[in-house]
């Protein structure tokens, strides 16, 4: 899909430039005439105006860089976790077979409803915040790391085995690298999922952040603003993705990604 | 989740190369299945056994329960469960609707994806969870706002998967299709649709969730029936232990929803690929 989108992006595309400029006009035209169904929804200009005066005040770039540094830190912590862990049940069978089960069933319980129990337990706190990203990251990095553990070609085993490397070098030279790949789409969904937690845990919780912005915006009725922190929310989003992607592709062989779904 | 088979453990010091994956023994049985719940199970048992049933934080298991019924609240819970999982289907079956027919749309037609692409990029990239604010503001309190705002989120992956689906079908048969001069709705109906149902639900699967976390978001937002505005409820009004059992109720529709989801896929995979 990455590549598609370069594409797309890479070449003029007049066509999508067009729906896009309509749809702005056509959304800027029915604020004008008052569409009664939608009262409190603000124009494109309303938005951009909003926009550049959020840009001039400090409060935008402090709660960007809040959010921004909770995602990272508990992103770096779910990494740890669960590749930690993923790389323990996917080497032992014994630790799979006696804890998976569990797992699986707690990976099903939706984040959200750990909200109320992270607030009982840790109050309006980062703390919270930081549990529920860290909960909800750590989910796929578990699952492809094990994955990737799991689908090592066996014949890779037995380069290993006919090298008669030991254990350690067996786990360092061939399982690490050939589950690599998948590693790295866990890591990828799991970024994206910590940040939309760490939003979703300001806008219920922790009192800072885009999500606390947004939510505060929407309290004092100002729409406009609300839309400009749901667009940042969104950048921050895409800016992540991006950086990511641009690491692994720098840094590392690469890659097959696929559908990086978040919410 | 890929449980791809693999051979036991081979810990014995002699060199000894893996069986090939035919005689290597599946990965998961019903057996494991349950040895997997232990650690799960321990958890339980120590907290059963360290907690206190009054603990303003970590009420023992054995509180939850009943915790659900105190008050003459047991009511409430039987309705939320509707509640939640109406503004769930719901949604999902839309978003499945309108993802399928703008998937096979985009997918069938280059001018049509490049014309929309564009703003689809810009509207997936708004995360659905912060959305949900700014669509109570826009929408009000009620049911179609929560269902607009689970189709909103639930829409993309199967979007998505149908599209892909459609670029992946065998050009032959759409030639075949021209060749028998098939009206388009018999091409879509008999061609396209069928070859693109794995994919689609592909993109349920992934949906599913999503569509699920959006609802009980939605819900305990907006305080407005549920699971979610329950759960709220509880927390705000200080009863851990009715939190806790609102958990295990939702992870439980959780766990049976993502179940049945996977079942359909797989069965109509296996029809799909047995002939």
């Amino acid at each position: 899909m990455g590549r598609d989108d370069g594409q797309r992006w890479r070449a003029l595309n007049p066509a999508g430039v067009a729906v896009l400029v309509a749809v702005a006009g056509l959304w800027e035209l029915l604020v004008w005439a008052e569409f009664a169904a939608l009262r409190f929804l603000p124009a494109p200009s309303e938005i951009s105006v909003a926009a550049r005066q959020a840009l001039a005040e400090d409060e935008l770039v402090g709660r960007i860089l809040h959010t921004l540094g909770v995602t990272l830190g508990g992103w770096a912590i779910a990494s740890v976790l669960g590749f930690g862990l993923g790389l323990a049940l996917g080497l032992s069978d014994r630790a799979y077979r006696y804890s998976m089960t569990s797992f699986e069933v707690t990976r099903a319980i939706p984040p959200i409803t750990f909200v109320p129990a992270a607030l009982i337990i840790f109050g309006f706190s980062v703390k919270m915040e930081l549990m529920l990203v860290i909960f909800g990251g750590v989910w796929p990095v578990l699952v492809n790391t094990i994955g990737g553990v799991h689908a090592v070609p066996s014949e890779l085993h037995d380069v290993g085995v006919v090298h008669r490397l030991g254990k350690l070098s067996t786990i360092r030279k061939i399982v690490l690298p050939a589950a690599f790949p998948s590693v790295v789409v866990g890591l990828r969904l799991a970024l994206s999922l910590c940040l939309v937690l760490s939003i979703v845990a300001e806008i219920v919780g922790n009192p800072a952040g885009v999500g606390n912005g947004l939510i505060r915006a929407s309290q004092a009725l100002q729409p406009p603003l609300m839309f400009v922190y749901v667009l940042v929310a969104g950048l921050m989003g895409v800016v992540l993705n991006a950086l990511f992607g641009a690491a692994v592709k720098r840094f590392m062989p690469p890659v097959q990604g696929h559908e990086a779904q978040s919410w | 989740m890929v449980t791809a088979a693999r051979a036991g453990a081979t810990d014995g010091s002699q060199p000894q190369l893996r069986p090939d994956s035919a005689d290597r023994p599946a990965r998961f049985g019903r057996f494991e299945v349950l040895t997997g719940l232990v650690p799960l199970a321990l958890l339980l048992i120590v907290w059963q056994l360290v907690g206190s049933p009054d603990s303003p934080r970590f009420p023992a298991p054995s509180s939850w329960w009943p915790a659900l019924f105190v008050r003459g609240q047991g009511e409430d819970i039987i309705p939320a469960v509707l509640d939640t999982t109406r503004t769930f289907g719901l949604g999902l079956v839309l978003a499945t609707i309108v993802g399928v027919a703008v998937g096979i749309g985009v997918g069938v037609s280059r001018g049509a994806d490049r014309a929309f692409g564009p703003m689809f990029e810009f509207a997936r990239a708004l995360p659905p969870a912060a959305m949900v604010p700014v669509a109570t503001l826009l929408l009000g309190f009620d049911e179609p706002m929560k269902v607009a705002v689970v189709v909103l989120a639930a829409v993309w992956p199967i979007m998505l998967n149908t599209r892909s689906g459609v670029r992946n079908i065998n050009p032959v048969l759409l030639d075949m299709a021209r060749s028998l001069r098939l009206s388009p709705t018999s091409t879509v109906g008999r061609v396209l649709l069928p070859s693109v149902t794995p994919a689609v639900l592909l993109g349920i699967r992934v949906a599913t969730p999503v569509a699920l976390v959006i609802t009980l978001l939605v819900e305990y937002l907006t305080g407005v029936n549920g699971l979610g505005a329950l759960v709220g409820d509880a927390q705000r009004t200080f009863q851990p232990a009715r939190v806790y059992a609102l958990i295990v109720i939702t992870g439980l529709i959780s766990l049976l929803v993502n179940s049945l989801v996977r079942t359909a896929e797989q069965r109509v995979r296996r029809i799909h690929s047995g002939g």
